[in-house]
């Protein structure tokens, strides 16, 4: 294939915008200009990376145009969460502007590297802020030099997407950059009118002289007010949720328009001058090597131009994961590069060791685990003479596969190095890290690495894309003034990714006459590296018992671990709530009953809060009315962070699931009673966000597991890897939201854990048969 | 040699192995990049457009099989975004991510020509994309508004 002649290098801007147009109509998409000035990055239609903004920006987070177009950077990455939209809004909230002419743009991460938070940013306690509900302080994560956490104080405070915490983490400091804005923006104001600032107020991008009824726009004196420095800027005070106009309404995400038109430009879609492409393999066993390959045999296929053996990422780069050596090929396409090396011949280095793995070895090392001394991290009372005098007692073991993310987007990043500076393009939930990883690998200072943000085509928990950048950027180090579009087949994503990892856990628990538990002893097990290991269990069991034991054990394996959406919660929240279930079956109690009058016997700071979900959820789901014989209902709490006084999310479910006698499931009917804390900021967004969690979740629980054979993940592609389609969402999702009085820890990764022990409890309430390792389509569901 | 078809009304001549997948013609030789990549074995849907018509996943049909007809992507589907399709997506706010998304709306597209007012069970057996953020309920809902609109006005 004779690739277009954009890819020609050597041509003219002029000449390569003109002869795409001419020829294809096409959008022509991200360029850079050899000159490497970033104002010489040509942004289209549907970019999303930083550019210099046309006039001086008021803040580090506002720039208006002169005609009242507002520019509001956003520090998070969107990836399908609405961050795009909902930061916009909380800038938007305070500066008073016209929503509809706001365009958000990613904040510069190189800046964000070089510049520190504005004072007034930082100590945002004390300045009015605190919420009438007693809501408390906000919430920021911690910090390292290496960017793995966001840099401490840097401009942008949290340059990162993780954890559901864009909201949470960055309200208070968004809100006090919009005040500030509009405060200069009215000084300007009231200094080009000679008038005193108190006279002067505004609302929808309009000031207004009230004594005179005189009138100009925010973009006629932007320029003025960007030189206007704030006067006391610890002064200024933000709005409380009883204030809000914007946020807390529904609000239709920015993004969909191009979204909706194939205009946003991921990071697959960015397109440079000279632009090359490479394909990847590396070892599908993690940790190998290459032994050989012969280039010699594809080197005159059309296209190709070289290839390049890649060694194993430097761990330390990558959360001390180990992934695999490989190699890539470059060419004038990708399929070209790819076809190319699907017929080199390439042997690998198999670490026998890492070979020796398969899942049935695997598992059956975490269940011998549990059996072994392991971490104690609660002890409360005395489970073991309570268990040892017992008359009743119940135990479970569960099991939980290997999950990736499978995003839609493959891995992909676009990397140009040059002598002294390095360019990266590239969806990224955490581009400091990133950067840092660029600059130990080639050498170029940190302050010259660029990283020119992309929308994600999907997240579900950062690092999961792996080395992809780490691959691109050690392949254009070695391919010094060339652009290198690196793309992962989806093969290749699957072998590219962490994978939450593989865990069991024991249940058990000693019931009283009336079959409330006495003691619970909660064991789990999964790889030393997992993170996530105590959620859910930790401190308590959320549900009253006067003896409660948790430990964790592990063991050590060579498949990559990270955080998929949710990190540990998913599989504990499916481990406690089953038990649930089991212990009301077993006490000859109604589970909803059950789970609520063990809540309301703890003194949990938001038991209130939680009995209110139950109650909620149990009444619209029609809890207790009768269903047709083949149908059931199975309800579950939701909680993250319930266990203590701070930040958490709180959500009961109620499934309504029919299975025919041949052994179909059909999730027909889910109702979430979801608390908002003080407020959401875009309630929209976490309408869908649940939606979309709904069927994630049923998808866990129905079908997806990654099988380990000989070391490899067994399951790379879509074919053997099924994912939920539109015949599985399902038809009745009825959502209600109530307020509470306290911090949210987030919505974008943990509701919907539920389906995984609902899905399970109706199958056992239907079939009988009670089925406690995941995913249920290995069972067999048919009954009658 | 030479392949001819018309993509979004143009019409292109490109010469290319014609084993090659449509997609990536598409995608790199003529610059549309609203066509997406994910899974490259028809599994998916994330590649869908139209030829004649007809939704294809065109990581796995060769360019070859678009020789003399007429290819339809996502840029081509309405000169500025308002297709009835389009609306209602934009009307539901249905993207999440978005990666999917042409490949929805194409197949869903492919739906209403064929179909005036879809069932359920339609749905479920036409729509078979893939959307990892899980946007089916949304999506639903905007198969049924787009085909409320569109026979409102006449379209079909």
């Amino acid at each position: 294939m004779r690739t277009n002649d954009t890819n020609k290098a050597g041509l003219s801007r002029r000449d390569v915008l003109s002869n795409a147009a001419a020829a294809t109509g096409a959008l022509v998409v991200g360029f850079w200009m050899p000159e490497r000035a970033a104002a010489q990055i040509i942004s289209p239609e549907g970019a999303t990376w930083a550019t210099e903004p046309a006039v001086k920006e008021i803040n580090a987070w506002v720039v208006v145009a002169p005609d009242d177009t507002v520019t509001i950077r956003i520090a998070q990455t969107e990836l399908g969460q609405g961050v795009w939209t909902s930061n916009a809004m909380m800038v938007c909230e305070e500066l008073q502007c016209d929503w509809s002419k706001v365009r958000p743009q990613y904040a510069s991460a190189n800046r964000d590297g070089q510049e520190m938070a504005p004072e007034w940013t930082l100590e945002v306690m004390g300045k009015g802020a605190t919420d009438p509900f007693g809501g408390g302080e906000p919430e920021f994560g911690m910090r390292g030099r290496t960017g793995t956490e966001g840099i401490p104080n840097s401009l942008y405070r949290r340059m990162r997407t993780n954890a559901a915490a864009s909201v949470k983490d960055g309200r208070y400091y968004l809100q006090l950059a919009g005040a500030e804005a509009r405060e200069r923006l009215l000084l300007a104001a009231a200094k080009s009118w000679g008038v005193p600032v108190a006279e002067v107020s505004s609302a929808n991008s309009v000031i207004t002289h009230r004594p005179t009824g005189r009138t100009t726009t925010y973009g006629q004196v932007a320029a003025l007010a960007a030189q206007t420095p704030h006067p006391n800027p610890e002064r200024i005070r933000i709005k409380s949720p009883l204030e809000w106009t914007l946020m807390g309404t529904e609000q239709k995400n920015l993004d969909v328009p191009l979204k909706v038109t194939g205009k946003t430009i991921y990071g697959i879609d960015v397109r440079l001058p000279g632009m090359k492409w490479a394909a990847v393999k590396t070892c599908p066993v993690y940790g190998g090597k290459v032994k050989s390959y012969d280039f010699e045999r594809v080197r005159r296929e059309p296209g190709v131009i070289s290839a390049v053996e890649i060694p194993i990422p430097d761990p330390s780069l990558i959360r001390d994961r180990t992934f695999s050596a490989g190699i890539a090929v470059i060419a004038d396409s990708w399929y070209q590069a790819k076809t190319a090396l699907d017929k080199m011949p390439i042997e690998w280095d198999v670490p026998p060791k890492n070979a020796a793995f398969n899942s049935a070895n695997m598992r059956a090392a975490l269940l011998a685990a549990l059996d072994k001394p392991g971490k104690v991290r609660v002890n409360l009372g005395d489970c073991d003479s309570v268990f040892a005098g017992a008359t009743r007692i119940v135990e479970a073991t569960y099991s939980t596969p290997y999950l990736p993310r499978a995003r839609m987007e493959p891995g992909n990043a676009t990397v140009l190095v040059t002598d002294d500076r390095v360019d990266i393009w590239i969806g990224d939930q955490s581009p400091q890290e990133t950067r840092y990883s660029a600059s130990r690998i080639t050498g170029i200072p940190e302050k010259n690495v660029y990283l020119h943000m992309c929308h994600l085509g999907g997240g579900f928990g950062r690092n999961g894309n792996g080395p992809q950048a780490e691959q691109a950027i050690y392949i254009a180090n070695q391919n010094r003034g060339t652009p290198m579009h690196l793309l992962w087949t989806r093969e290749e994503d699957f072998v590219g990714t962490t994978y939450r990892a593989m865990g069991v856990a024991r249940l058990r628990a000693a019931l009283d006459a009336e079959g409330w538990p006495i003691a619970f002893e909660v064991r789990t097990a999964m790889d030393e590296k997992a993170p996530g290991a105590i959620a859910a269990f930790d401190r308590g069991p959320r549900y009253d018992t006067p003896n409660y034991r948790f430990s964790t054990h592990s063991e050590t394996f060579h498949i990559p671990v990270g955080t998929r959406r949710g990190v540990g919660q998913p599989a504990h929240d499916f481990y406690r709530e089953s038990f649930m279930d089991e212990l009301a079956h077993a006490a000859g109690k109604d589970p909803y009953r059950y789970r609520r009058e063990l809540i309301s016997r703890t003194n949990l700071p938001y038991k209130a809060d939680m009995i209110r979900a139950l109650d909620m959820a149990a009444e619209m789901s029609g809890w207790g009315r009768p269903l047709p014989q083949g149908t059931a209902r199975a309800i579950a709490l939701e909680e993250r962070g319930a266990e203590g006084g701070g930040h958490a999310t709180i959500s009961a479910q109620v499934h309504t699931v029919s299975i025919s006698k041949q052994g179909d499931v059909r999730l027909i009917r889910v109702d979430v009673a979801h608390e908002e804390g003080f407020g959401f900021v875009n309630p929209l967004s976490v309408r869908k966000q649940i939606e979309g969690q709904i069927t994630w979740f049923y998808n866990d629980a129905m079908h997806q597991q990654c099988n380990v054979v000989e070391g490899r993940i067994a399951e790379n592609n879509f074919d053997r890897f099924p994912l939920s389609r539109i015949n599985e969402d399902p038809p009745e999702i009825n959502i209600t939201f109530f307020k509470t009085g306290h911090w949210l820890r987030g919505m974008g990764h943990d509701r919907g854990t539920s389906l995984q022990s609902g899905i399970a409890d109706a199958v056992f309430q239907i079939t009988g048969k009670r089925y406690r390792d995941l995913p249920l389509r290995n069972h067999d569901l048919t009954w009658g | 040699m030479a392949i001819d078809f018309t993509v979004n009304g143009v019409r292109h001549s490109v010469d290319v192995a014609p084993e090659t997948p449509l997609l990536w013609v598409i995608r790199d030789q003529l610059g549309l990049t609203g066509t997406k990549f994910s899974c490259g074995i028809a599994q998916c849907g994330a590649c869908t457009l139209h030829i004649d018509g007809r939704p294809v996943r065109s990581c796995s049909v060769p360019v070859s099989a678009a020789a003399g007809k007429a290819v339809t992507t996502i840029e081509g589907l309405s000169p500025d975004g308002t297709h009835p399709v389009q609306l209602a997506w934009i009307e539901l706010d249905v993207p999440q991510c978005g990666y999917c998304q042409s490949g929805m709306i194409m197949s869903a597209v492919a739906l209403l020509n064929k179909s005036r007012n879809p069932t359920d069970a339609e749905i479920d057996t036409e729509i078979t994309n893939a959307c990892r953020c899980s946007t089916y309920h949304r999506v639903r809902k905007a198969i049924r508004l787009a085909a409320s609109r569109m026979s409102s006005q006449g379209r079909l």
